[in-house]
């Protein structure tokens, strides 16, 4: 017999002129693990973030066991057994793991805190669901899945019977995703129900029992797993239109531009890069594939220059760059699209004249000496806006005021303008609307049609798929393999995003 | 060891005492997320109420009283501006220590009608405790017996105050609350009230050393009497990473600086000299002690190689 | 998006709060009159006649000088959102370096007096500035936070100088703590009354302040700095020795200032003459006023010159000390500050 555990009827949660979920169902069985897809923006955090008790919805209703509920706050939908696992983890890095996990509600011996009680309490739970862990380990020196372990602790020792589970494993290595499905397992058989919000069709189908899709804050499909198939739940997520596709014509590669040899960063036996070669030339664009926390981060810091690496060699439009700072890399032909747009790639107080010229404020025209030609620089952001269509009333407003997409596209103005020879983009479409990532992915296309060399890294492998000539899969530190396009698809790049090379071959 | 000395570290343990109890305010906020730079006014207004107190009431409790009072009221500032506010805490302490000199000057020649320094026979200063049976004692006796109720209190509230941050359910939340407030508002603890708290507490504790300053030798106001304690006392917070017990060994090498800046002058050095002892020291210790922290990351590194 | 709402809202209110928070100083510093028996309208008629009556303009100008010159001095570092406490101590040695000089140099070096008064200054603005460097290193080099070890740093400076004055260079004849007087030729010129070129020194500062501020590249980068450090770093602005540049400079003005107060007005350096008025603290208060914005500091600065300026007189007329006007300023300072916090969160 099935027993419905909750069912959401008519959710609908409006932000200004947007709709973020627009009259949504969801019921999900007890001890069920049921996935929740959709591709970004489709509405999963905003339903989530309903059902945990952070948002209130604009309509609509909530049941919990056959009981009407209403959370006013998380700590409501707590107390009502709902636990959620965060992208971003809540947890406290210097503290240890029993105190992360009683936090707010400990056990007290007199006025003190009873360390012993806690400390069993929290090894049982974790022994009754498999969760290896020490719970006397200071949180900050764990791995991020063994963190994501506390959190699920924190849930239990609440008693969560609901637990959301919001991408977990965007920031997880293979194995420690086959632990997690492990552990999920375990709860299911404790008759827990499981939410599993996710954009990773193998992972619907390997762990799951039944998925609601989303699109644009609807639900377009709602299915068992195992009467569906890949090829379904992708019409539902996109809507027929299977992939962004880019119009281009093949690469012609010209001149080495950028040539790393034996990077290295961090030292011991495991580094974050270990002993990496890449090669970048004019006119072709190589996108970096590859699960967060396989050492994409460290080598972009290190090409930069915001980094030091400990070992090799960095070639850039050939002046050796390895040990140089940000100003000279930029100097010798760099340009760079952070991946946070709003922390390190603008200004938000300053006006977008003023965030269009970092980076090139000692070069001509703009700097004469020591003096800036205030009139170049504004005639230059005019231009620029006007070009790349920023919706801005005038050079002189701060950017602080504008959408994620235009704000995005002051920083693509700023790198591609300067003829720089190597253009590093990190995550450039992340958080953009269609329009914008249409514009953007033509933009670059053109820029390598001019012989620019360009290096991509993208968490979304859709983007690399459309935009990249060249694909290189990383994994723990290593390119574990370089493909020419033709030869990429979705499915081997997940196998080796896995380190699973044999079977991709 | 002769006479003299003992007596030195007499006064050395009676300067520690304000600086110490402004110490553990800053411990506390600084847990709870409040940069608070603002306990040299804070001790001041605590001074100045201990005298005003002292001197209308004629008892010395009830100066500290006022102390107490005052001071958590001064506080108010901070608490409020730095959480409901969201006031840069920076600023505010900036603006608060500035306050904290412009009234007590003016309060001074408008309640007392002098400048400068306020000494009255009507205002009770603190009594000396003597233990009969610790004083006899040769040395030990000078230096643990004959200090102000508040001199043994400081010692005590370190204890206290660790215990309560490592020990007990308020302690826990509190670290998290300043080690990252989102999180421990996810976890149903109310950041901003625990902010506002713990910052009156903090005011309490340095009004307490205030009325140690203004009554715990002599029962004397001086305009700007605090002197840099409530500073050094922020060195002794960043020095002991907000952890009381290591605060509180920052602040007796900072007497000690101190009793040593005493005895050079008592050597014969000009005093202009010898009063920038403890402030060398203090600096010398923030090299020492940053330079290490920053020494440490290569080498870890290294020992995970090896 | 959450990111992109509050700038305009900010901006808009931010104008009259300068104004609001002046009405509520006036407001509680007038209730502090009432309360000890004064009369709240006589103080303030006293401090506006004091300050800006036409007669009174001069006094008013001349205690402008090291205030402005200070807000200056504050002002630059807090642009790139960087803070230094450590201005009584550049005070200190730029007014040390320029009242020793004058008097030791010849004895080796003999040159003429204006030539003389040139050296003394920057001499005197080198010394500070680089003391104020010195804590800008402690923060690039072992991660001391400046903050405080700006602050710190003011003690030994203030105590060595005070020493020097009172034993190795004390002036025999007097018997105080003081230099002796610096050769005629060496001094400032005096415009008329109390003022001095002094005066046109720090006018020309201002001047190539706001122009670096708002023309150069060191402005722009500092500017830039100050609304998002990491947005520089990433635009190639090595921050350490932005920090170092930027710290010498604000240490270098207020060397100048204590230069053209030993060379303008006091002839030789007399214990603790330079630091009683205040000067620093009322010149950072100003500079937070207007966050760190060099005009707006500037003006901030001549406003709290004319408070003080007016304190002189009301303490002279009514028996109210003066000390109420930096009571007045803390309370102008502590009302922005949380002003800004409520328009931040609405």
């Amino acid at each position: 017999m099935q027993m419905v555990e909750l069912e959401a009827t008519g959710i609908v949660k409006r932000f200004g002129s947007l709709v973020a979920n627009d009259h949504i169902d969801l019921k999900v069985v007890r001890g069920e693990v049921h996935a929740v897809m959709g591709e970004n923006g489709a509405g999963k955090s905003t339903l989530m973030s309903i059902l945990y008790g952070m948002q209130a919805p604009d309509q609509g209703s909530i049941l919990l066991r056959g009981q009407g509920v209403r959370f006013r706050s998380a700590l409501d939908a707590i107390d009502h057994g709902m636990g959620m696992v965060h992208q971003a983890f809540k947890l406290f890095n210097s503290l240890s793991v029993w105190e992360n996990v009683v936090y707010g509600r400990e056990p007290v011996r007199g006025i003190s805190l009873d360390r012993r009680a806690s400390m069993a309490k929290v090894a049982d739970l974790a022994e009754r669901f498999r969760l290896k862990i020490d719970p006397s380990a200071r949180v900050g020196d764990l791995s991020v899945g063994v963190r994501q372990r506390v959190e699920i602790l924190k849930a239990l020792y609440r008693d969560a019977r609901i637990l959301i589970l919001d991408e977990p494993t965007a920031v997880l290595t293979p194995p420690e995703r086959d632990g997690l499905f492990d552990v999920i397992r375990t709860l299911k058989a404790d008759d827990r129900t499981i939410l599993f919000v996710t954009h990773k069709l193998h992972e619907v189908m390997a762990i799951t029992d039944s998925v609601t899709v989303l699109r644009h804050g609807r639900v377009t499909e709602r299915m068992a797993t195992r009467e569906t198939t890949p090829a379904d739940i992708i019409r539902a997520m996109t809507g027929r239109v299977v992939n962004l596709t880019v119009e281009r014509a093949p690469a012609a590669p010209g001149a080495l531009v950028l040539d790393v040899e034996g990077l290295t960063i961090g030292t011991g036996p495991k580094p974050v890069v270990d002993r990496l070669d890449l090669k970048v030339r004019g006119g072709e664009i190589v996108g970096i594939a590859g699960v967060a926390g396989n050492g994409q981060t460290e080598l972009i810091e290190a090409l930069t220059g915001l980094r030091r690496p400990d070992a090799g060699r960095v070639t850039l439009a050939g002046q050796d760059v390895t040990q140089a700072d940000v100003a000279t890399h930029r100097a010798a032909g760099l340009a760079y699209v952070p991946e946070d747009r709003a922390v390190t790639g603008t200004a938000r107080g300053a006006s977008a004249a003023d965030n269009l010229l970092m980076g090139y404020q000692r070069q001509q025209p703009f700097a004469k000496g020591f003096r800036l030609d205030g009139k170049a620089i504004a005639e230059h952001a005019r231009r620029l806006i006007a070009r790349f269509g920023v919706k801005i009333p005038d050079e002189t407003v701060p950017v602080g005021t504008l959408s994620g997409g235009n704000l995005q596209k002051v920083v693509i103005a700023r790198e591609l303008t300067h003829q720089a020879p190597l253009l590093i983009a990190e995550q450039p479409t992340r958080g953009v609307d269609v329009g914008a990532i249409e514009f953007i992915h033509g933009e670059l296309v053109a820029e390598r049609d001019r012989g620019r060399a360009i290096l991509l890294v993208s968490a979304e492998l859709s983007e690399i798929l459309a935009l990249s000539d060249r694909i290189l899969v990383m994994y723990e530190g290593r390119i574990l393999a370089d493909l020419p396009a033709g030869e990429a698809d979705e499915d081997r790049l997940g196998l080796l995003m896995a380190g699973r090379v044999a079977e991709a071959a | 060891m002769d006479f003299i000395s003992a007596f030195m570290v007499n006064s050395t343990v009676q300067a520690i005492t304000p600086i110490l109890l402004a110490a553990l305010a800053g411990c506390l906020c600084g847990r709870v997320g409040v940069f608070n730079i603002a306990m040299e006014g804070q001790l001041l207004i605590g001074a100045f109420c201990a005298v005003a107190g002292s001197h209308y009431t004629g008892s010395a409790a009830l100066g500290v009283a006022a102390a107490l009072v005052g001071t958590v009221v001064f506080s108010l500032i901070l608490a409020y501006g730095a959480t409901v506010f969201r006031g840069d805490a920076v600023v505010i302490c900036i603006g608060m220590n500035l306050l904290a000199a412009g009234l007590t000057a003016y309060l001074l020649r408008q309640l007392f009608g002098v400048s400068g320094v306020f000494s009255d026979p009507n205002i009770a200063e603190l009594a000396k405790i003597r233990i009969s049976s610790i004083q006899s004692i040769p040395w030990l006796g000078w230096i643990v017996s004959r200090q102000t109720v508040l001199t043994y209190l400081c010692w005590a509230l370190t204890a206290i105050v660790a215990y309560v941050l490592f020990r007990t359910p308020v302690g826990l939340r509190m670290r998290g609350v300043g080690e990252d407030p989102e999180a421990a508002q996810s976890m149903g603890v109310d950041v901003r009230r625990y902010r506002v708290v713990t910052v009156l507490v903090a005011g309490a504790l340095t009004g307490l050393g205030g009325a140690q300053l203004s009554l715990g030798t002599v029962g004397i106001f001086s305009e700007g009497m605090s002197a840099g304690r409530g500073w050094i006392a922020v060195v002794a917070v960043m020095l002991g990473r907000d952890n009381p017990l290591l605060a509180a060994l920052a602040c007796v090498l900072f007497g000690i600086a101190d009793a040593l800046s005493v005895k050079l002058q008592s050597q014969g050095l000009p005093n202009q000299l010898t009063d920038i002892v403890p402030y060398v020291v203090t600096l010398a210790a923030l090299v020492v002690s940053y330079r290490r922290k920053r020494d440490r990351r290569p080498a870890s590194a290294e020992a995970a190689a090896a | 998006m959450s990111e992109n709402t509050v700038t305009p809202r900010r901006a808009a209110l931010r104008l009259p709060a300068v104004p609001m928070a002046i009405l509520i100083g006036v407001v509680i510093g007038g209730l502090l009159v009432l309360v000890s028996g004064g009369n709240p309208f006589n103080a303030y008629w006293r401090i506006l006649v004091g300050s800006l009556a036409p007669a009174n303009w001069p006094d008013t100008l001349n205690w402008a000088v090291p205030l402005v010159g200070m807000t200056i001095a504050a002002a630059i570092p807090l642009r790139g959102g960087m803070v230094n406490l450590g201005g009584d101590g550049q005070l200190a040695i730029g007014g040390f370096v320029a009242a020793v000089l004058p008097v030791l140099l010849p004895q080796i070096l003999p040159l003429p007096g204006p030539l003389l008064a040139l050296v003394a200054i920057l001499a005197a603005m080198l010394a500070a500035g680089l003391y104020a460097a010195l804590a800008a290193f402690g923060e690039v080099r072992f991660g001391i936070p400046m903050l405080i070890s700006s602050l710190l740093l003011s003690y030994p400076a203030i105590g060595l100088t005070s020493y020097f004055v009172g034993f190795p260079l004390r002036d025999t004849a007097t018997g105080l703590s003081q230099t002796a007087m610096i050769p005629e030729g060496a001094r400032l010129a005096t415009i008329s009354g109390p003022l001095n070129i002094g005066l046109l020194l720090i006018l020309v500062v201002a001047g190539l302040v706001l122009y670096v501020d708002r023309r150069t590249v060191f402005g722009y980068e500092l500017r830039m700095r100050g609304l998002n450090p990491r947005f520089t770093a990433y635009g190639g602005v090595k921050p350490g020795p932005q920090m170092l540049r930027t710290l010498f400079a604000s240490g270098a003005i207020a060397g100048l200032v204590g230069a053209i107060i030993v060379l303008g007005s006091l002839y030789r350096f007399q214990d603790g003459a330079l630091l009683t008025p205040g000067y620093t603290w009322s010149g950072l208060m100003a500079a937070l006023l207007a966050n760190g914005e060099p005009l707006g500091a500037m003006v901030a600065g001549l406003f709290f010159a004319a408070l003080q300026t007016g304190g002189f007189a009301m303490q002279r007329e009514t028996e109210i000390p003066r000390v109420l006007t930096m009571i007045l300023q803390a309370i102008i300072i502590l009302f922005l500050a949380i002003r800004h916090g409520v328009v931040r969160r609405a």
